[in-house]
């Protein structure tokens, strides 16, 4: 435990510099943190969003059942479908009518206006798939209209990764930036130790004698940095998650990031890692020519 | 036992810092290394403790070139020479009972073992009832004389003395060189670079005299 010595030592002398060096390294786990949450968060509702995403074909007036059955088995047989349903004239009337609002439009006309209408899921939400699906069904005789949400879709897959993106090139930054704080300030030790590395190497001491103390250095801040930054994500999820739940009464403890085998285990040693790992990298840039 | 065989050193702007230096030094002799700042003293210490190599000629320990020692095997070369430095090198945030241990701390002996021969080297230099201070505490004399019992710590046959009383009062100084003189007594090989003319001579030892990098004299003095 020789090196535990040092260490510690080498701590107590550059206080300031190692706290330098642990907020550098919480900061920079906290954006890594922060970005898989999110990132994992988004994947999840795009996910569920896409679930209730449906095409639909309006069929036209007045078509016997042998031709919706066509219709129907063309529509199955086609690739890239998930599900197809169909959704007679009356029981779209009554999905109208549970909406109050609809139901006052409703009254407005005599009988029933509403057409059959084949409910189509996709496997896949691509722009491709979506505008391959509606080209197949507008070929199809006995189609009156198609309504599908594509584009908005689309455009709402495009923001979230975008916001993914941003999240990622900022923990990249962080990630950087925080390997060269490190690295830096292990090199700062390094040269306030010169003079002791010096007499170290001259009592015949090996490399791996004089550097251990340092990388053990860097993989402490990593340690002790990465628990402060679950320490705080940990507080802030749950503040999150209670803030939420009284506001809108949606648990989110469900979601499988947030659960306390998940959240308290796997993503605290994976902190805990991330800031050793970075820790440890930072160390290794940190070791020059000194040594020799 | 050392050999320096045509041996050339030159910096930056061509500063010769050795030119064509040869002498050898017998297992066992006590050797003064004179010169003015700048002849070269520090720069044959400097090969010798293998910080730097030569740019020509041979510098031969027990027959091998030092030269070609790799990178992991420097270590284990240092370990069988003792270095004494005018500034002490001592270690300010250790006790002095750590200061002397670190040679055998470094090459992983036990700590009873560590304890067993520092305690006997702290009773040697009369230090015993310091053993527990940082150097801090101590004046030049004793600091010097933790900085021997360091480096003789792990009984190597060749101790090095760069300018060892450079810091030193008279009566330090003469306590310093008589633990040479007695260390030289019981076979270790000595070599101390210095200019204080008046322990050159008095100690009446073998002097290899430098000036601007050349060896101008090798006699007794």
């Amino acid at each position: 435990m020789r090196w535990l010595k040092e260490v510690l030592m080498n701590l107590r002398r550059s206080r300031f510099m190692s706290l330098i060096s642990i907020g550098t390294i919480v900061l920079t786990v906290i954006t890594l943190g922060g970005y898989f949450i999110i990132s994992e968060g988004l994947n999840y509702t795009i996910n569920k969003i896409q679930q209730k995403v449906e095409i639909v074909a309006f069929l036209k007036d007045g078509l016997n059942q042998t031709a919706v059955d066509s219709i129907l088995n063309d529509v199955k047989g086609f690739a890239g479908i998930e599900d197809v349903k169909i959704v007679s004239k009356d029981q779209a009337y009554q999905d109208f009518m549970q909406d109050p609002e609809m139901q006052h439009i409703m009254k407005g006309f005599d009988g029933n206006p509403l057409p059959d209408s084949v409910v189509i899921k996709l496997k896949d939400y691509t722009r491709e798939n979506i505008n391959k699906t509606v080209r197949y069904l507008d070929t199809k005789e006995g189609i009156e209209d198609i309504q599908y949400g594509g584009g908005e879709i689309e455009n709402l897959i495009n923001i979230m990764n975008a916001v993914k993106m941003i999240l990622g090139i900022a923990g990249m930054i962080f990630l950087i930036s925080s390997i060269l704080v490190v690295s830096n300030i292990i090199k700062l030790t390094i040269y306030a130790r010169r003079q002791d590395i010096y007499v170290f190497k001259m009592v015949g001491a090996s490399q791996s004698y004089i550097r251990m103390p340092f990388i053990m250095e860097g993989i402490i801040h990593g340690l002790i940095g990465g628990a402060i930054g679950w320490v705080l994500i940990y507080a802030v999820v749950n503040v999150m998650i209670n803030e939420i739940r009284k506001q809108t009464g949606v648990d989110l403890s469900t979601f499988y990031l947030f659960t306390p085998e998940y959240f308290n285990v796997k993503f605290m040693l994976s902190m805990l890692g991330a800031g050793t790992g970075l820790g440890f990298i930072g160390a290794l840039f940190s070791q020059g020519r000194l040594f020799r | 036992m050392i050999k320096f065989n045509h041996v050339y050193k030159i910096y930056e702007r061509d500063i010769k810092a050795l030119d064509d230096v040869s002498f050898e030094v017998n297992k066992g002799e006590f050797v003064f290394i004179t010169g003015a700042s700048g002849a070269g003293k520090s720069t044959i210490f400097n090969l010798l403790y293998r910080e730097e190599t030569a740019d020509m000629g041979t510098v031969l320990v027990d027959d091998n070139d030092i030269a070609h020692l790799s990178g992991g095997k420097i270590p284990f070369y240092r370990r069988k020479i003792g270095f004494v430095f005018q500034d002490f090198k001592l270690l300010f945030d250790r006790s002095v009972y750590e200061n002397i241990g670190l040679p055998l701390t470094v090459s992983g002996a036990s700590d009873e073992f560590v304890q067993r021969v520092v305690k006997e080297a702290i009773k040697k230099i009369g230090l015993s009832e310091r053993e527990k201070l940082d150097p801090w505490h101590l004046s030049g004399g004793e600091k010097q004389k933790v900085a021997i019992a360091r480096a003789m710590i792990l009984n190597p046959p060749v101790i090095l003395a760069d300018e060892p009383t450079g810091n030193l009062d008279d009566e330090s100084s003469w306590q310093i060189m008589s633990m040479f003189e007695e260390l030289n007594q019981k076979g270790t090989t000595v070599i101390v670079a210095s200019h204080n003319k008046e322990i050159v001579s008095k100690m009446s030892k073998r002097v290899i005299r430098l000036e601007k990098g050349r060896v101008v004299a090798d006699a007794l003095a």
